[in-house]
């Protein structure tokens, strides 16, 4: 959040040690907060010194030896690093090519003329981004599994055959990609509701009199208006391309998929935590290489969102 | 408001009403088609979950059962499965709730005054946790240095204070007025006092849309729960709904004396699980509403 520098006030500060002394009370309001950070946040980090090692449990942190880039020449040099990435691009990809889904949505929902219907509309559509993977996975098994699939039983009435959707390879983004949208949809399309709330309504009244039609309207005030969130919306989304839901991915993946959702954090989580410590310093490597390259994308992005005047996220 | 009626007005008289209304009847029903896509599956899942084992024929595709039963609802809950995943989520929610907020909301009075010492590099600090994260295995061998692993605490404390909502509550807290804060130090009440008897009432929307988002997040709990957690006794309701929906025989998870499945079909068991595990958020879902009207919500998704 960009802090906006506050006028140097006219009355003279007072010392430190009185403002300490003053808020002694306040530094204990804030304790719980910053030793969970401190604890859960910070105290991980010095475990990024095992990239670097081979490290080695018995010996612990300190005397494992130190191999330098050891690690990352292993990942830059291995193929399945490549299919990772690749996979991960593409889903992320894919899922961007859904962003105005949720603007489609606010606009839709903004023609409403009934207080009433927009708010029962809102309440279905926002629902499913307070419900868990496992839910929404699990609601995805019981339509598309072969034989107790909703739409299976639909093909087989019909006089269909069974296709078994969760094994297929070539449709298995296009699934992961709808349970995206329908997740979060409704709770994307928030922002650009408030956004268009907030223009000024004698413009829609000014185009109305020149006998504009509704689209017109929607095209030449609601659009133009809302564009500065869109872009915003969207540059922030493109800080996040290297990531992935994880536990999505991770519910999801079954052995005839497995190579189209290998993505970091599945690969970190079955090979580092799953199988014990031998792995434990390339896995490391693997995660800290995403999370640099992500840091750089979100401070690259938001660069650029401050930069042409909008506030950023930091 | 009164814009509205007078835009409606004025095209009722240019003769425009017919068209509006079947501007209005296309609109209505393209959203009624988006909405009902998020509650159709939901109804399937409850009424098959519903239907009778004698009613039920795998594999036929029918949407209404000739005969009602509440039989899996009956096993599940008393198996032990049901009950150890429901302690779990249990305490890992309702245990996890009041400490998420209050740390929050301390850290974010604290930060929200301007004239701290140090403030301004605490302040980085939390801001840098939201821009980098060690990454899971330094994350997984820290809980395992605290003595965390199989302890509940594992999935509660990583997440309770979190960079974005520290952020926007402190942006709530210092664009509350003023003039309440000084009266009350002028009269000498304490910080404690101040932030318990004065701030937090004034700001009791925001802490309960808070803690809603913390529930949800706590009941939600999966991930961390498969990580940290190693006893199959101990792990949240999330972790047995996904055993009972992927594994093939869901008469160990579920964890009953009785043969289940001369009883109740699997499916119809599986069914009736989600519904448990989704019932508490759908029951707690129109509170949620309740605050997102009041516009905190939209505030706290700007940032």
């Amino acid at each position: 959040m960009t802090t906006i520098q506050k006028q140097p006030s006219i009355i003279r500060r007072s010392s430190i040690r009185t403002r300490l002394r003053k808020h002694a009370w306040l530094y204990l309001l804030g304790l719980p907060g910053m030793l969970i950070l401190l604890f859960f946040n910070y105290l991980p980090m010095g475990s990024l010194i095992m990239a670097f090692q081979d490290y080695d449990p018995w010996k612990g942190l300190l005397n494992s030896p130190f191999v330098g880039f050891k690690h990352f020449e292993r990942l830059f040099n291995d193929k399945k690093f490549y299919l990772m990435l690749w996979n991960t691009l593409k889903i992320s990809f894919l899922s961007l090519l859904t962003f105005p889904a949720p603007i489609i949505l606010a606009l839709l929902l903004n023609e409403v003329r009934s207080a009433a219907y927009k708010k029962t509309i809102q309440t279905a559509v926002y629902l499913p981004h307070f419900l868990s993977w496992t839910i929404v996975v699990s609601l995805t098994f019981f339509l598309l599994s072969s034989e107790q699939g909703l739409v299976n039983k639909i093909i087989v009435a019909t006089g269909g055959k069974a296709r078994r959707f969760l094994f297929d390879k070539s449709i298995i983004y296009l699934i992961i990609v709808i349970q995206s949208v329908w997740k979060g949809v409704g709770w994307g399309s928030i922002v650009y509701l408030a956004a268009i709330a907030g223009i000024d309504q004698q413009l829609y009244e000014a185009a109305r009199l020149d006998g504009a039609s509704k689209l017109q309207c929607i095209l030449h005030i609601t659009l133009p208006c809302i564009l500065p969130t869109v872009a915003v919306m969207l540059i922030l989304k493109m800080g996040s391309i290297i990531s992935v839901d994880f536990e999505q991915v991770l519910l999801m993946t079954n052995a005839l998929v497995k190579e189209k959702l290998e993505v970091f954090e599945v690969f970190i989580y079955q090979n580092g935590v799953k199988s014990g410590s031998t792995q434990f310093s390339y896995t490391t490597a693997i995660g800290m290489f995403k999370s640099v390259v992500s840091t750089i994308l979100v401070i690259v992005t938001n660069k650029i969102v401050t930069s042409n005047g909008m506030r950023g996220i930091i | 408001m009164t814009q509205k009626t007078i835009v409606k007005h004025r095209s009722s008289h240019l003769g425009m009403h017919a068209s509006e209304r079947i501007y209005q009847v296309i609109i209505g029903l393209l959203l009624a088609l988006i909405a009902s896509t998020m509650i159709l599956p939901f109804l399937y899942v409850i009424i098959i979950s519903f239907t009778d084992a004698t009613a039920y024929v795998s594999g036929v595709f029918y949407l209404w059962p000739k005969k009602w039963s509440t039989e899996a609802y009956t096993l599940i809950l008393r198996g032990q499965g049901f009950l150890n995943a429901l302690k779990a989520s249990c305490f890992i929610t309702f245990v996890g709730t009041p400490i998420n907020v209050c740390a929050n909301a301390g850290l974010a009075y604290m930060l929200s005054k301007d004239d701290l010492v140090g403030g301004k590099l605490i302040n980085r600090l939390v801001m840098f946790t939201m821009l980098f994260g060690a990454g899971m295995i330094p994350n997984f061998i820290n809980i395992r240095n605290l003595g965390l692993i199989n302890n509940w605490f594992a999935n509660i404390l990583p997440g309770a204070c979190g960079a974005w909502t520290v952020m926007v509550m402190k942006s709530f807290f210092s664009e509350l007025p003023k003039d309440l804060e000084e009266a009350a130090e002028v009269d000498g009440c304490g910080t404690l006092r101040m932030f318990f008897q004065i701030v937090l009432p004034l700001s009791l929307a925001m802490l309960a849309t808070f803690t809603l988002f913390a529930l949800v997040s706590y009941w939600n709990c999966y991930f961390s729960a498969i990580m940290y957690l190693t006893d199959t006794t101990k792990m949240p309701l999330q972790v047995y709904l996904q055993k009972i929906v992927l594994t093939t025989d869901i008469s160990e998870v579920v964890d009953i004396q009785d043969d289940l499945r001369n009883k109740v079909p699997q499916e119809v068991m599986r069914m009736a699980s989600l519904v448990v595990v989704v019932f508490p958020i759908l029951c707690i879902y129109p509170f949620m509403q309740k605050y997102f009207a009041k516009g905190v919500m939209v505030g706290a998704v700007k940032g």
